[in-house]
């Protein structure tokens, strides 16, 4: 379901983002620091702050519905959706995830930014403690920008 | 309808992209970053429209999104609730994110990629900004030692 190479961009370093909606069809955003996609290409789970977790969760346990955008600094990236199927507190081995991601983010904003952004921009956010939320993805769209984005890959 | 603080203007520099979330009629959401959001008047924000992409019929569908904002110096993040209320396709609004977009473009090395079709204007329902997010940098060890 995921291709290789969109679920190559996911494993880092990427920036990505979770928006969700209310059942008044407004949308929530919620940044994500870390995702791993699942031995059956059809399952992500990605995490996220407690601190920004509520909304998210709120919306999630409404109506399941969930978009999850992520690219790479060269503007290389993909938008999965799909629908929520479980949320719980990371654990020690999730935590390990989110700082190898997070050590990847450092490295990639050095390549663009000045270092008094680089590092509080990838390792100033709060990442922990995080919830893990599990989604299972439904559609896979190119969102490189160009005449292309929008693309269903999947 | 809310007031945009002055403070706002510096995560408005297109420094660091923003992000937009907006909602089909079906209920689907979509979540995308941007280049930019620009700042148009205390109470209104402009969106870009270069492709008649998911954002674009979303918003035309169903006006109301959410932009998430940085900014780049402080690195408060802000999350605007706006509502779609009409596009330009000439006049200053558009012709200042023409000037812009061209410029990001050429920063990033995507010049001639973008064509504007229209400046999208949007009124502001909400202005939050974001609490306990950040975390202090100087207690991150990093591979390598501490910077």
């Amino acid at each position: 379901m995921i291709p290789d190479r969109v679920a190559e961009v996911l494993s880092g370093p990427a920036i990505m983002l979770a928006g969700t909606r209310d059942a008044a069809l407004r949308g929530a955003h919620t940044t994500v620091v870390g995702a791993i996609v699942h031995d059956d290409r059809r399952t992500v789970t990605f995490f996220v702050p407690e601190s920004r977790a509520a909304r998210l969760l709120s919306d999630l346990r409404d109506n399941g519905r969930v978009a999850f955008g992520f690219g790479s600094l060269s503007h290389e990236a993909y938008q999965l959706k799909g629908t929520y199927l479980s949320s719980r507190p990371t654990t020690d081995a999730d935590l390990a995830q989110q700082e190898a991601y997070r050590t990847k983010l450092v490295a990639a904003f050095r390549q663009v930014y000045p270092e008094e952004i680089a590092r509080p921009l990838a390792l100033g956010y709060a990442y922990h403690p995080a919830v893990a939320v599990t989604f299972r993805v439904d559609e896979v769209f190119l969102q490189t920008p160009g005449p292309g984005a929008g693309t269903r890959m999947a | 309808m809310a007031t945009l603080p002055e403070e706002i203007k510096a995560a408005m520099q297109g420094v660091i992209p923003s992000h937009v979330v907006t909602c089909a009629r079906d209920g689907t959401p979509n979540a995308t970053a941007i280049s930019q959001v620009y700042w148009v008047d205390p109470e209104h924000v402009a969106l870009s429209h270069q492709f008649f992409n998911k954002t674009v019929r979303n918003v035309r569908e169903n006006p109301r999104a959410l932009a998430w904002l940085i900014n780049p110096q402080t690195f408060d993040a802000w999350d605007l609730e706006i509502e779609f209320d009409h596009a330009e396709t000439s006049g200053p609004i558009f012709d200042a994110l023409d000037m812009q977009i061209e410029a990001i473009a050429s920063l990033v090395g995507l010049k001639g990629v973008f064509k504007l079709k229209s400046a999208d204007i949007y009124r502001v329902i909400s202005v939050t900004k974001n609490v306990a997010e950040r975390i202090p940098l100087p207690d991150i060890v990093e591979p390598g030692g501490e910077r």
